[in-house]
């Protein structure tokens, strides 16, 4: 009897009373607990993103002369550039074209593999998933120099069609978007692959032989069941895609052969190269806040069609 | 005794992150014991890839020899606005000594007090630093010279190409690589081609940006990589732009597969500077490194590994080596690109060649 008293104290009562001030003060101690353990993440999070983060912004209200000095000021002069000139425009569209492109090709050919390994009853279905991901294991600029032997004038792919006589010329698949999109593509591929799956928690087999025995086609079993269900996982897939997109810099650097603008190129010229770090801050600190407003914006529309 | 383990665990990373969050934070410090002009840690900032191979070769190691008690440390990187932005960052607390880098950025260093005065006093080897070649403020002097060259395929010509022009034979077009700006190397070909349709650069550009305008689309690559040379050696590009020492380098590397020439209409000069970082923190060991990168043996060393011209008076070259390193005594044309004017340049003209040459 005791112990069902001291396990469910009858509130008003005595043992009701101090068994509420006993549990306040173990909620008082964990949450003491937590705070503690997230210090570490929080103290980390600080040096390594919201000072750099503040440093930014801070320093693209400053001005910058030839040479990489920067004037310690407070002015708006950086964003009018970017904000008024064509070119910029130009630049944050392409950007966005390039994002969006590669979010939408990567999805088209993750989609069956994240499909197939999720359905896959395997013994091998482990092995698979690694093959899938290992690419992960080389470094996107090892990849990245990969495509330019695959695409270049005298790679495998203009060699191949030379010389089974399909081309007279090589084709131009390096230095440009092109490249670029193809390099990002296969780049990104491991992360849809992997984000799909992760989302595909909803898929049963169940519901689609349920849909096949009550007459659907196949492709309606797909468009009907299969698809809407795997939504979650390819909004997440194309998010993630895209905002690694339109902020990567080695494969438009390197695969674009100096053709293909980007923000995140321009920020590279910016902040290497004529060492305006002033107007480089202002470059990503709109790239932040347009590409961080596309994105809101994306997952309000995703959660309003119940994704 | 739960919640005091509990505790203490809490304490325990707490602590540990505080500490590794502030030793982060607290960056390079003094490490070395102390600094005497011959003993003491250099800390050398300087270019990356083959520059850095051949100047470990050639200078670096033979300095250790010779001083076992002052170590060198290297850090690289790939162009001298990024060592520039480094020593911008290290302000007031340097961890650098020493930096290698172009004379049009050391000059803006120069002027944002980046960089110490040095004198023979210090540095006894400054004497014989040619007089053309000493700062004229006291300021690190020239250390060695290069200039831009047409770098070229041996199996498509196999006699130097004579003439800038040849960029713009069709017979090579979508076979041609060249760095846009702000890369020195597009920076030299604007100068040159604005000099070439006999227009005053320092004035305006235009007939130089038509005639670039022309170029591009024959232009497979602005940015070639890895670099300029080995886009030749693959035979992703029979022409380009690139810089005498490391054509010749490569040259040799590839067994003569790619050549390097200065063409008639004349080059510009590329120009490396020594400089002593401000309140550099091993500034007696750094100012003997100093010196020994100016004697005649460390020049004449690294002009053998690399092919840059000495800018000492008193270093001897073999004949071999001398007739490959930029000549210095007034017998290369060479147009002038004055290290002011190109500080003001540098940003208008990469500007005109992301916006009306490469599109």
């Amino acid at each position: 009897m005791t112990t069902i008293t001291t396990e469910n104290p009858v509130p008003g009562t005595r043992e009701g009373l101090e068994s509420g001030v006993l549990e306040a003060a173990a909620n008082k101690r964990r949450k003491r607990t937590y705070l503690a353990l997230l210090i570490p993440g929080i103290l980390g999070l600080l040096v390594s993103f919201v000072f750099p983060l503040l440093y930014m912004v801070r320093m693209s209200f400053n001005e910058g002369a030839p040479d990489g000095v920067v004037i310690d000021t407070f002015t708006f002069q950086t964003y009018i550039k970017p904000l008024t000139d064509p070119y910029y425009w130009r630049v944050t569209l392409d950007t966005f074209r390039m994002g969006l492109t590669v979010g939408v090709l990567c999805l088209v050919v993750s989609y069956p593999i994240a499909l197939f390994l999720v359905r896959s009853t395997s013994k091998y279905k482990g092995l698979l998933l690694a093959i899938a991901i290992a690419p992960l294991l080389t470094s996107a600029v090892v990849r990245t120099y990969g495509w330019m032997v695959i695409l270049g004038t005298n790679g495998l792919v203009n060699t191949s069609l030379e010389s089974m006589g399909l081309i007279g010329s090589p084709l131009k698949l390096t230095n440009n978007m092109t490249g670029v999109t193809i390099g990002l593509v296969e780049i990104f591929m491991p992360y849809a692959i992997l984000a799909m799956i992760s989302g595909f928690g909803r898929l049963s087999p169940q519901l689609e032989e349920a849909a096949g025995s009550l007459g659907a086609s196949k492709f309606k079993v797909f468009m009907r069941v299969t698809l809407p269900l795997s939504l979650p996982g390819v909004f997440t897939a194309f998010l993630l895609v895209f905002v690694m997109a339109i902020s990567t810099f080695i494969t438009p650097r390197l695969l674009g052969g100096g053709s293909v603008q980007v923000l995140a190129t321009e920020i590279y010229d910016q902040t290497t190269g004529l060492l305006n770090w002033p107007f480089a801050a202002a470059l990503s600190v709109i790239l932040l806040v347009l590409f961080g407003t596309i994105i809101a914006i994306y997952q309000r529309i995703v959660q309003k069609i119940g994704g | 005794m739960k919640k005091s383990i509990k505790g203490k665990i809490a304490a325990a990373v707490t602590v540990s992150a505080m500490a590794l969050a502030l030793a982060s934070c607290s960056g390079p410090g003094n490490a070395a014991g102390g600094d005497s002009p011959t003993s003491g840690e250099v800390s050398l900032i300087a270019y990356s890839g083959v520059w850095q191979d051949q100047y470990n070769a050639a200078v670096i190691e033979p300095f250790k020899a010779k001083y076992p008690d002052i170590k060198i440390t290297y850090s690289s990187k790939r162009s001298s606005a990024e060592m520039l932005s480094a020593l911008q960052g290290q302000k007031g607390k340097p961890s650098t000594d020493v930096a290698i880098m172009d004379n049009s950025v050391s000059t803006s260093g120069n002027k944002q007090g980046l960089f110490e005065k040095i004198d023979a006093a210090g540095v006894p080897n400054l004497a014989n630093v040619a007089d053309e070649f000493q700062n004229k403020e006291g300021f690190g002097p020239v250390v060695m010279l290069d200039a831009i060259g047409l770098v070229y395929d041996t199996a498509t010509f196999p006699t130097p190409p004579e003439s800038w022009n040849v960029l713009w034979d069709p017979a090579y077009a979508g076979k041609i690589n060249v760095n846009a700006p702000p890369s020195l190397l597009g920076l030299s070909l604007t100068a040159i081609t604005s000099k070439m349709e006999g227009e005053d650069y320092t004035k305006s550009i235009d007939k130089a940006v038509a005639r670039l305008q022309e170029l591009a689309p024959a232009v497979q690559t602005f940015a070639p990589n890895p670099d300029e040379y080995q886009s030749i050696i693959t035979g992703q590009t029979v022409l380009g732009l690139g810089q005498n020492a490391r054509g010749q380098f490569y040259s040799d590397q590839s067994n003569k597969k790619m050549g390097v020439t200065f063409p008639k209409e004349g080059t510009v000069y590329q120009i490396n500077t020594i400089n002593l970082v401000k309140d550099a923190p091993h500034s007696a060991a750094a100012k003997t490194f100093i010196d020994y990168a100016l004697s005649a043996e460390a020049q004449a060393a690294f002009a053998e590994k690399l092919f840059y011209a000495p800018s000492v008076t008193n270093a001897k070259l073999p004949d071999d080596v001398k007739n490959r390193v930029v000549p210095t005594d007034g017998s290369l044309n060479i147009v002038p690109l004055d290290v002011d004017f190109l500080s003001s340049a540098r940003d208008k003209w990469t500007d005109t060649w992301k916006r009306q040459i490469i599109k």
